[in-house]
């Protein structure tokens, strides 16, 4: 069957022909509108990705840790007796419970991908007259890979983390004077220190973590830590990363440790990028609105154009009901049409984006997915808007009275 | 231009092209067109509330051809819009072949305009965005909801025997006044109604249009039996009517016969 036979679709795409102008008119204002929206969006989800890549690059989304160490003071005779002060305990580095246990029980949910012991503490890297202050990291890279993909992240050596070896960033390479191959001694507060041999550099695009981070074997961190057969974290791998708080709330009732997402961790930059968003959302309103408005006035000035025909129309047996889908579809059809186009004009920007933004060294600014989806999203809530918009005017145009209408 | 020899039988569109169920002709006993104590009132409820209508009864039989006369602002194209179901009476009733439309539904009045009422109307009022061939579909289309083959044929037969074949796929704004004018015939006559409304149709035209306009309309009710009731100002072809009723004031104050018009004249 074919759908351009019916009546009401001659009729509609009829009308729009014979008011060209106008037609073309709304249909450049969709497709602006569209355009800026799908570019801005498309651009939005590229620098959010972004972000959240570069953070998570080296930061789990959930870390598992021992509950925080506090003071309980001791209470004698009446209970109603309160302390006048309280000294908060300071927090030792310890090991979660039982983490084999745990880690057993977490990557058992659905929505967790991997999760990874470490022992993560304090500590000194020494080489020559240089001493740098590192938060040193014991992995199980077998383990370790699949929550961070530090593997992806060394820039000279090798990825391997053996007894002996360290992996240590761009920037405390630089401020040590150290190369692959080159000894560096760590050491703790307490009287421990180790040498070991750097096997690979490694490179966050990130200067703190670059300066900070070192990564050695997990038994190595251990002894240095002074934590045998321990973890101080585990760290936790979701499908979702903007889902990790729920994912974290979820261990957390089956536990007593302190789970930490990183939306929490990062309050400030989720706060931000809500900001954002909001602006966004209320930008693709706003154009929606002046959209829907742009094709009502159009349809209204073409009801009050075509009254006389659609009167004609009505006297020769066409039924309200018809006469308001004929708008209707002319309202959904520049709505589409124009959304269309605007989906072009959006993915030719785009292109031109990815050609221009670049970093001084060449790489993109960020990488802005040409996602189709957004483009199929788009175009048919851009053409829900032209036939909701279309209502007002439908209804005018299917309640005109026919003999007063073709009177003029 | 077509003679009343030439048209003898004008195509039946509905009838023809459609496989659906013919339009069921009224029987002989049943009026075309039946009015009984019709009355009709404007502004009702204020204070310049006017009634234009005052108890109209007229019966128009299957075949007839009628000229509804009288000076401005008698209720000529009122009783117009009434008898074609665009307008409703405040008081009385009306059938259309048979059915009463104060019975009806917005839909099924709807309904019965589309398939037993013709309009012809002064200024054509063809639809400018369409093709002379188009217009003539136009009633069948909205009627079908869509386009078939036996559509196209019904309407280019109907504009073949209107004398408009050469100009069937032509904007109806590139043709004639006289053109234009039989293009509405033809348009009129494309759902084989059982009654056609004529509002002044040759008044925005030349003598010699008129005249071939008005035959055309005689030749299309000698050859198919249609009712016309042709609304004019022109004496000379109310004259050439069967049957001239007049309306003043609201009121109709003659309905006559042809031959007694002549012989008071």
């Amino acid at each position: 069957m074919n759908p351009f036979a019916f009546f009401e679709w001659i009729v509609a795409v009829r009308f729009m022909r014979e008011g060209l102008t106008q037609t073309l008119l709304i249909v450049f204002g969709v497709a602006l509108g569209a355009g800026v929206i799908i570019f801005m969006s498309a651009l939005l989800a590229g620098m959010q990705a972004n972000i959240v890549r570069r953070t998570l690059n080296y930061q789990a989304p959930i870390s598992i840790l021992p509950p925080d160490q506090v003071a309980r003071p001791l209470r004698e005779g009446d209970a109603a007796e309160t302390a006048a002060q309280v000294q908060p305990r300071s927090q030792q580095l310890r090991s979660v419970d039982q983490w084999q246990k745990v880690r057993g029980q977490v990557v058992q949910l659905p929505d967790v991908i991997g999760a990874t012991p470490i022992v993560a503490g304090p500590g000194f890297a020494v080489r020559g007259d240089a001493t740098k202050s590192v938060t040193i990291t014991g992995i199980e890279p077998e383990t370790y890979f699949d929550v961070i993909a530090l593997q992806e992240k060394i820039v000279a050596g090798r990825q391997g983390v053996g007894p002996l070896d360290i992996i240590i960033g761009t920037e405390l390479a630089k401020d040590l004077g150290a190369g692959v191959g080159d000894k560096l001694r760590l050491a703790t507060a307490g009287t421990t220190a180790s040498t070991f041999t750097v096997t690979g550099i490694f490179d966050f695009g990130n200067k703190g973590v670059n300066g900070r981070n070192v990564y050695v074997a997990f038994r190595s961190a251990q002894s240095l830590l002074d934590l045998p057969g321990g973890a101080s974290s585990l760290e936790v791998k979701v499908r979702d990363p903007f889902a990790a708080e729920t994912v974290a709330q979820q261990i957390r009732a089956g536990t007593d440790l302190k789970v930490d997402s990183w939306v929490r961790t990062n309050a400030q930059f989720f706060s931000a990028m809500a900001a954002q968003i909001l602006a966004n959302t209320l930008i693709r309103v706003f154009v929606g609105l002046t959209v829907a408005l742009g094709i009502a006035s159009v349809l209204v000035v073409s009801v009050v154009q075509k009254s006389k025909e659609i009167g004609i129309l009505r006297a020769m047996g066409t039924s309200r009901s018809q006469v308001l889908r004929l708008f209707l579809i002319q309202g959904g059809v520049m709505a589409l049409v124009g959304s269309l186009i605007g989906a072009l004009l959006a993915w030719g920007f785009l292109l031109l984006w990815r050609g221009v933004a670049k970093n001084p060294d060449g790489t993109p600014l960020f990488i802005v997915v040409i996602e189709p989806s957004l483009f199929a999203i788009a175009c048919v809530a851009a053409t829900l808007v032209g036939i909701l918009a279309a209502v007002v005017p439908a209804r005018r145009a299917a309640k005109l009275d026919p003999a007063v209408a073709i009177r003029g | 231009m077509p003679s009343e020899a030439r048209i003898r039988s004008l195509p039946t569109g509905a009838a023809q092209a459609s496989p659906g169920p013919a339009r069921r002709e009224p029987e002989p006993s049943v009026a075309t067109l039946r009015i009984e104590g019709v009355r009709k009132s404007y502004g009702i409820g204020t204070p310049v509330e006017t009634e234009v209508l005052h108890g109209i009864d007229l019966v128009l039989e299957r075949g007839e051809f009628a000229a509804l006369i009288g000076p401005s602002g008698s209720g000529k194209t009122t009783l117009l819009n009434l008898v074609g179901l665009l307008d409703q009476p405040g008081a009385g009733r009306l059938f259309i072949a048979g059915q009463e439309a104060g019975a009806l539904s917005e839909l099924e009045a709807t309904r019965l305009r589309g398939r037993a009422i013709g309009f012809i109307f002064q200024y054509h009022h063809l639809l400018p965005a369409f093709t002379a061939l188009e217009n003539v579909m136009m009633p069948m289309l909205a009627s079908r909801g869509r386009v078939d083959t036996a559509m196209r044929d019904a309407a280019a037969l109907l504009l073949d025997k209107v004398g408009l074949s050469p100009w069937r796929d032509h904007r109806t704004s590139d043709i004639s006044g006289g053109q234009q004018q039989r293009v509405a015939i033809a348009r009129a006559l494309a759902m084989r109604p059982a009654l056609v409304l004529a509002d002044e149709p040759s008044g925005n035209l030349d003598t010699e249009n008129a005249d071939a306009v008005f035959d055309l309309m005689r030749s299309v009710n000698q050859a198919d039996g249609t009712t016309f009731l042709i609304v004019t100002h022109d004496p000379r072809l109310a004259r050439r009517c069967d049957r001239i009723v007049e309306l003043v004031d609201g009121r109709i104050v003659s309905d006559a016969r042809n031959h007694d018009v002549v012989r008071r004249g």
